[in-house]
């Protein structure tokens, strides 16, 4: 920070706006205050950690079939049973949710990499970078759901495993979904910050002599990370759901490899005979949807004091 | 009130220049060589040469293009890989009654009950109505389809089939009592919506200094409530047309799937296991346009149902 611009904000007409320094201060009392985005923070920690030293704490192949118990209620031996294939559920449950959070992860750092960029720069320089970006994403937009991810996952899913894997597969799922939930990103961002730029404190930044790339980084990025967080969020909500959904329709994680989505699918033709197996990968995945749009609303809650009605 | 039809119509042949030329270019990059899966082990070169020419294969992309987008303008979806002697429209053909069935079904019931229950909501503003109204609105909107599906199978099963009384058929179509499962599981979701939105929306008209006035002048509440009110609250109902088209899209594909149900996504989910191509194309075609469609209608009827909007223009 230069002199005269760490002078400006000793006297408060530039640097960091008031509302960030005020929501720094108070945030996490703000946000523990919502009892139930407290729940559900401390909910989605466990799962995270769950998902990480899960499958190494509960030591069991996931894709081993127990001939000796097809399809079996919960028991010693299988805390949450098996599947029809004999496969331990409670292990499924701890990869499959490894893959859910794991594509959710992906699909929120190209989001976050690439929408917000993309809706910071369109914003503030305006002119054809703004142009291009919102026809880009009007043409994104123009499918309607899911669609242009099962397209992608569709054509592109089988070369992709054939070539590399698993892991390719994993990304080419990321991918697909992130192509349908950069764009609201970049929309969000882009008219925060075409909001933010003719706030004072930029036009003072500009005063003082900031450069274009010291403004977006130093005055307008930390004025839409709130913003950027809380839309993350929420999208996880809706990337745990679309991941089992492309995996229900056998377009994500291939079997023998376990998917959550794809657990409910195989289960539901068993349902009259066994519905643990039904119920456990459910409950899991319900539980982990909600969680995250609680804690979301409750980060907007947080950051913003003024949308608490 | 023309200049923004007007404009509309020009966003829509982008949009629709998007959709298509998206959707090619995914079907254009697709690897592998459909011709030789659609050969097998018989390899015969003047076959093969024959086989990529009939499909236009062998042209540069531009023309292959432009055919295809030649081929929309006439209706015509191309040919399928998997059956030879088979067009995409054949095969979309048979699929697209029964998801319009479900769907506008679906859309209806979720309209029917929706509304009503988002105004009972705001006239019952937050008394304990109210809340266990919006909680199981809040829970059907965010409850995945793949999981009310197998719960409202295992009610089926264990209350109704198990003590004697009748139930429905678990999958399949044909039969009315076949449309009850899959279309409340594909309202469930749209209902949520529209409850809490109907609910906001009242609550949000019932502020406007218009209704005080209505009030101040002595007009019975009833009155107030479902001529003044409701009539301007139910316009942001008629802009989410196209979001609730959007769940409808998705969910169609999981629904007809789990239920087993002959439309438009069921196929498309078969023709992905049969890695036909041009089905997949197809379908994302027509479902995108669909949907841009009826939301470019839905925009219009905006402006002749809100006046702020025609004279504005």
């Amino acid at each position: 920070m230069s002199t005269i611009e760490r002078a400006a904000t000793r006297i408060g007409i530039t640097g960091a706006s008031p509302p960030r320094g005020f929501a720094a201060h108070s945030f996490p009392q703000r946000f523990a205050r919502n009892r139930l985005a407290l729940v559900s923070f401390i909910f989605i920690v466990v799962c995270l950690l769950l998902s990480i030293f899960g499958p190494t704490m509960y030591n069991v192949d996931p894709n081993r079939q127990h001939y000796e118990a097809i399809n079996t209620w919960p028991s010693a031996a299988h805390p949450l049973g098996t599947d029809s294939l004999g496969r331990d559920t409670l292990a499924r449950i701890l990869s499959g949710l490894r893959v859910s959070l794991l594509v959710a992860f992906y699909v929120e750092t190209i989001t976050i990499l690439l929408g917000a960029s993309l809706g910071l720069l369109a914003g503030y320089f305006g002119g054809w970078s703004d142009t291009l970006l919102s026809r880009l994403a009007d043409m994104l937009f123009a499918f309607p759901g899911l669609l242009l991810a099962i397209l992608v996952a569709a054509v592109f899913g089988q070369a992709v495993t054939e070539r590399f894997g698993g892991v390719g597969r994993l990304l080419l799922v990321a991918g697909a979904l992130a192509l349908v939930s950069w764009p609201l990103m970049a929309r969000y961002v882009r008219g925060q910050t075409l909001s933010l730029k003719e706030r004072d404190f930029v036009l003072a930044a500009h005063a003082v002599g900031a450069n274009d790339a010291r403004i977006l980084v130093r005055q307008i990025l930390p004025n839409v990370a709130g913003l950027i967080i809380v839309a993350a969020t929420l999208d996880v909500a809706s990337v745990v759901v679309s991941e089992a959904v492309l995996s229900l329709l056998g377009l994500g994680i291939q079997p023998p490899d376990p998917s959550i989505g794809q657990m409910i699918r195989q289960a539901i033709d068993y349902l009259e005979q066994n519905w643990s197996q039904v119920f456990f990968p459910s409950a899991v995945l319900t539980l982990l949807v909600l969680a995250f749009s609680f804690a979301g609303d409750g980060l907007r809650d947080a950051f913003d004091p003024t949308s608490q009605n | 009130m023309g200049r923004i039809i007007g404009q509309r119509l020009l966003s829509l042949v982008f949009v629709i220049f998007s959709i298509t030329f998206l959707t090619f270019s995914v079907g254009y990059l697709a690897p592998g060589d459909p011709i030789l899966v659609m050969l097998g082990p018989r390899r015969d070169p003047a076959i093969y040469n024959n086989l990529r020419h009939q499909y236009g294969l062998d042209q540069p992309w531009y023309v292959q293009y432009w055919s295809y987008v030649n081929g929309l303008a006439h209706l015509d979806l191309g040919k399928s890989y998997h059956y030879q002697n088979k067009s995409v429209n054949d095969i979309l053909a048979s699929g697209i009654p029964v998801s319009v069935q479900l769907g506008g079904t679906a859309l209806l019931l979720s309209l029917v009950l929706g509304i009503p229950a988002g105004i009972f909501s705001a006239l019952h503003q937050n008394s304990w109505l109210d809340r266990t109204n919006l909680f199981l609105m809040l829970a059907l909107f965010s409850i995945p389809s793949f999981v009310l599906i197998p719960i409202l199978r295992a009610l089926n099963y264990f209350l109704l089939y198990k003590n004697g009384l009748p139930s429905l058929p678990p999958a399949g179509w044909g039969q009315p009592a076949n449309w009850v499962l899959p279309v409340l599981v594909l309202a469930a979701a749209n209902l949520g919506y529209i409850a809490r939105l109907t609910r906001s929306s009242m609550l949000e008209v019932l502020k406007q200094d218009y209704i005080r006035t209505a009030t101040a002048k002595g007009l019975r509440q009833r009155r107030i409530m479902y001529v003044h009110a409701l009539r301007n609250a139910l316009l942001p109902i008629v802009t989410v047309i196209g979001p609730l088209l959007a769940f409808l899209v998705t969910g169609a594909f999981v629904v007809e799937s789990l239920f087993a149900i002959p439309g438009v996504g069921f196929i498309a989910v078969q023709s992905i296991g049969q890695r036909d191509y041009p089905v997949i194309q197809g379908t994302t075609v027509l479902l995108a346009t669909t949907v841009v469609l009826m939301n470019l209608l839905t925009d219009i009827a905006y402006t002749f149902l809100d006046p702020r909007v025609r004279t504005s223009a």
